[in-house]
Protein backbone atom coordinates (compact mmCIF):
# COMPACT_ATOMS: atom_id res chain seq x y z
CA UNK A 1 0.00 0.00 0.00
CA UNK A 2 1.01 3.49 -0.84
CA UNK A 3 2.23 5.64 1.83
CA UNK A 4 1.38 8.83 2.48
CA UNK A 5 3.37 11.65 4.06
CA UNK A 6 1.95 15.19 5.34
CA UNK A 7 4.33 18.15 5.30
CA UNK A 8 3.53 21.24 7.12
CA UNK A 9 5.68 24.02 8.91
CA UNK A 10 2.68 23.67 11.74
CA UNK A 11 2.81 20.76 13.33
CA UNK A 12 -0.55 20.71 15.28
CA UNK A 13 -1.53 21.34 11.01
CA UNK A 14 0.24 18.24 9.44
CA UNK A 15 -0.90 15.98 12.78
CA UNK A 16 -4.38 17.31 12.21
CA UNK A 17 -4.47 16.40 8.26
CA UNK A 18 -3.42 12.91 9.25
CA UNK A 19 -6.24 12.39 11.72
CA UNK A 20 -8.72 13.95 9.09
CA UNK A 21 -7.45 11.23 6.24
CA UNK A 22 -7.09 8.77 8.80
CA UNK A 23 -10.48 8.75 9.38
CA UNK A 24 -11.37 7.58 6.39
CA UNK A 25 -8.59 5.35 4.77
CA UNK A 26 -8.15 1.58 5.35
CA UNK A 27 -6.40 1.08 9.05
CA UNK A 28 -3.63 -0.92 7.46
CA UNK A 29 -2.47 2.67 5.63
CA UNK A 30 0.76 4.60 6.76
CA UNK A 31 0.26 8.24 7.38
CA UNK A 32 2.76 10.18 9.38
CA UNK A 33 3.13 13.39 9.76
CA UNK A 34 6.01 15.69 9.51
CA UNK A 35 5.00 19.33 10.89
CA UNK A 36 7.31 22.12 12.31
CA UNK A 37 10.78 22.23 13.51
CA UNK A 38 12.61 19.73 15.95
CA UNK A 39 11.75 21.73 18.91
CA UNK A 40 7.86 22.13 18.13
CA UNK A 41 8.40 25.49 16.24
CA UNK A 42 6.81 26.70 12.68
CA UNK A 43 9.35 25.41 10.13
CA UNK A 44 10.30 22.52 8.23
CA UNK A 45 12.90 20.05 9.13
CA UNK A 46 14.51 17.73 5.91
CA UNK A 47 15.71 15.74 8.64
CA UNK A 48 12.19 15.30 10.09
CA UNK A 49 10.44 14.72 7.06
CA UNK A 50 13.79 12.10 5.95
CA UNK A 51 12.34 9.91 9.03
CA UNK A 52 8.33 10.24 8.42
CA UNK A 53 9.87 8.93 4.31
CA UNK A 54 11.34 6.01 5.64
CA UNK A 55 8.51 5.39 8.27
CA UNK A 56 6.07 5.40 5.74
CA UNK A 57 7.74 3.48 3.20
CA UNK A 58 6.70 0.17 1.64
CA UNK A 59 7.68 -1.62 -1.50
CA UNK A 60 4.96 0.63 -3.07
CA UNK A 61 5.85 3.79 -2.55
CA UNK A 62 5.08 7.21 -0.81
CA UNK A 63 2.98 10.17 -1.79
CA UNK A 64 3.82 13.41 0.03
CA UNK A 65 1.22 16.50 0.40
CA UNK A 66 2.87 19.88 1.68
CA UNK A 67 1.70 23.22 2.33
CA UNK A 68 3.50 26.26 0.47
CA UNK A 69 6.75 27.61 0.24
CA UNK A 70 9.70 26.16 1.58
CA UNK A 71 7.70 22.52 2.52
CA UNK A 72 8.17 22.00 -0.88
CA UNK A 73 11.84 22.77 -0.71
CA UNK A 74 12.37 20.51 2.56
CA UNK A 75 10.37 17.74 0.78
CA UNK A 76 12.83 17.64 -2.24
CA UNK A 77 15.48 17.88 0.03
CA UNK A 78 14.59 14.82 2.08
CA UNK A 79 14.03 13.27 -1.07
CA UNK A 80 17.20 13.86 -2.51
CA UNK A 81 19.13 12.51 1.04
CA UNK A 82 16.90 9.33 0.07
CA UNK A 83 17.26 9.22 -3.56
CA UNK A 84 19.98 6.37 -3.62
CA UNK A 85 17.77 4.13 -1.45
CA UNK A 86 13.80 4.99 -2.65
CA UNK A 87 14.73 6.98 -5.86
CA UNK A 88 11.50 7.71 -7.82
CA UNK A 89 9.23 5.42 -5.14
CA UNK A 90 8.45 8.87 -3.60
CA UNK A 91 6.49 12.01 -5.05
CA UNK A 92 5.43 14.82 -4.31
CA UNK A 93 1.72 15.86 -4.88
CA UNK A 94 0.92 18.85 -6.27
CA UNK A 95 -1.92 19.53 -4.43
CA UNK A 96 -3.84 21.23 -1.95
CA UNK A 97 -2.93 19.52 1.27
CA UNK A 98 -6.59 18.72 2.74
CA UNK A 99 -7.84 17.75 0.46
CA UNK A 100 -5.22 16.05 -1.57
CA UNK A 101 -4.35 14.06 1.51
CA UNK A 102 -8.03 12.69 1.58
CA UNK A 103 -8.21 12.06 -1.69
CA UNK A 104 -5.05 10.51 -1.75
CA UNK A 105 -5.43 8.03 1.35
CA UNK A 106 -8.37 6.66 -0.13
CA UNK A 107 -7.21 6.15 -2.60
CA UNK A 108 -3.97 4.60 -1.02
CA UNK A 109 -6.36 2.17 0.87
CA UNK A 110 -8.30 0.67 -2.33
CA UNK A 111 -4.83 -0.15 -3.90
CA UNK A 112 -4.16 2.13 -6.02
CA UNK A 113 -0.63 2.49 -7.35
CA UNK A 114 1.65 5.54 -6.44
CA UNK A 115 0.74 6.96 -9.68
CA UNK A 116 -3.23 6.63 -9.26
CA UNK A 117 -2.78 7.98 -5.61
CA UNK A 118 -0.87 10.96 -7.15
CA UNK A 119 -3.57 11.34 -9.68
CA UNK A 120 -6.12 11.20 -7.00
CA UNK A 121 -4.71 13.72 -5.03
CA UNK A 122 -4.03 16.48 -7.85
CA UNK A 123 -7.74 15.81 -8.93
CA UNK A 124 -8.35 17.84 -5.69
CA UNK A 125 -6.69 21.01 -7.21
CA UNK A 126 -10.34 21.20 -9.42
CA UNK A 127 -12.46 20.65 -6.61
CA UNK A 128 -15.14 23.60 -6.57
CA UNK A 129 -16.81 23.77 -2.88
CA UNK A 130 -19.83 25.60 -3.86
CA UNK B 1 -26.36 -2.41 -17.38
CA UNK B 2 -28.04 -2.48 -14.13
CA UNK B 3 -29.36 1.03 -11.98
CA UNK B 4 -31.16 1.86 -8.54
CA UNK B 5 -32.67 5.48 -7.28
CA UNK B 6 -32.07 6.36 -3.92
CA UNK B 7 -33.25 9.46 -1.93
CA UNK B 8 -30.69 10.61 0.74
CA UNK B 9 -33.05 10.79 3.76
CA UNK B 10 -30.54 10.78 5.93
CA UNK B 11 -29.35 13.80 7.62
CA UNK B 12 -26.31 14.71 6.42
CA UNK B 13 -26.96 13.57 2.25
CA UNK B 14 -23.77 12.09 0.82
CA UNK B 15 -21.13 13.63 3.11
CA UNK B 16 -16.93 12.66 3.46
CA UNK B 17 -17.38 10.10 5.56
CA UNK B 18 -19.92 8.08 3.75
CA UNK B 19 -18.47 9.24 0.57
CA UNK B 20 -15.41 7.68 1.58
CA UNK B 21 -16.92 4.35 2.08
CA UNK B 22 -19.10 4.16 -0.83
CA UNK B 23 -15.76 5.21 -3.00
CA UNK B 24 -13.63 1.90 -1.21
CA UNK B 25 -17.05 -0.14 -1.64
CA UNK B 26 -17.06 0.30 -5.60
CA UNK B 27 -13.54 0.43 -6.00
CA UNK B 28 -13.76 -3.65 -5.19
CA UNK B 29 -15.98 -4.19 -7.97
CA UNK B 30 -14.48 -4.37 -11.73
CA UNK B 31 -17.98 -2.85 -13.15
CA UNK B 32 -17.93 0.58 -14.28
CA UNK B 33 -20.10 2.47 -11.47
CA UNK B 34 -21.37 5.86 -11.60
CA UNK B 35 -23.31 8.37 -9.33
CA UNK B 36 -26.29 11.08 -11.04
CA UNK B 37 -27.97 13.44 -8.77
CA UNK B 38 -27.94 17.36 -8.20
CA UNK B 39 -27.87 17.56 -11.93
CA UNK B 40 -24.11 16.13 -12.03
CA UNK B 41 -22.07 13.16 -12.66
CA UNK B 42 -19.75 11.14 -10.73
CA UNK B 43 -17.26 7.88 -10.93
CA UNK B 44 -17.96 6.56 -7.71
CA UNK B 45 -14.59 5.19 -7.42
CA UNK B 46 -13.54 9.17 -7.12
CA UNK B 47 -14.07 10.40 -3.71
CA UNK B 48 -13.65 14.00 -4.89
CA UNK B 49 -16.03 13.47 -7.57
CA UNK B 50 -18.69 12.08 -5.58
CA UNK B 51 -17.92 15.23 -3.11
CA UNK B 52 -18.45 17.75 -5.94
CA UNK B 53 -21.82 16.36 -6.65
CA UNK B 54 -23.04 18.01 -3.43
CA UNK B 55 -25.85 15.45 -2.48
CA UNK B 56 -27.66 16.61 0.62
CA UNK B 57 -30.85 15.79 2.41
CA UNK B 58 -33.37 14.73 0.35
CA UNK B 59 -31.66 14.83 -2.71
CA UNK B 60 -31.75 11.58 -5.19
CA UNK B 61 -29.18 9.29 -6.06
CA UNK B 62 -29.12 6.90 -9.03
CA UNK B 63 -26.16 4.56 -8.90
CA UNK B 64 -25.51 2.71 -12.33
CA UNK B 65 -23.39 -0.36 -12.91
CA UNK B 66 -22.18 -1.56 -15.80
CA UNK B 67 -19.73 -4.96 -16.13
CA UNK B 68 -19.18 -8.29 -15.21
CA UNK B 69 -20.33 -7.59 -11.33
CA UNK B 70 -23.05 -5.12 -11.90
CA UNK B 71 -25.36 -7.16 -10.50
CA UNK B 72 -23.06 -7.63 -6.75
CA UNK B 73 -21.70 -4.06 -7.18
CA UNK B 74 -25.31 -2.45 -6.52
CA UNK B 75 -26.62 -4.77 -4.31
CA UNK B 76 -23.49 -4.08 -1.90
CA UNK B 77 -24.00 0.04 -2.62
CA UNK B 78 -27.33 -0.14 -1.82
CA UNK B 79 -26.99 -2.04 1.26
CA UNK B 80 -24.47 0.69 2.13
CA UNK B 81 -26.68 2.94 1.90
CA UNK B 82 -29.80 2.20 3.31
CA UNK B 83 -27.59 1.45 6.37
CA UNK B 84 -27.00 4.84 6.35
CA UNK B 85 -30.86 5.86 5.54
CA UNK B 86 -32.04 4.04 8.90
CA UNK B 87 -29.24 5.66 11.47
CA UNK B 88 -30.96 8.90 9.99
Amino acid sequence: MVGIVIVSHSMKLAEGVKDLAEQMADQQLKIIAAGGMEDGGIGTDAMKICRALQAANSADGVVVLADLGSAILSAQTAMELLDEEYGSLISIADAPIVEGAISAAIQASIGGTLTEVIHAAEEARGLLKL
Amino acid sequence: MVEIKLIMTNKLGLHARPAAEFTKLAARFKSKITLEGNGKTADAKSLLMILTMGIRQGGELTVKADGPDEIESIEALKNLVEGWLKEG
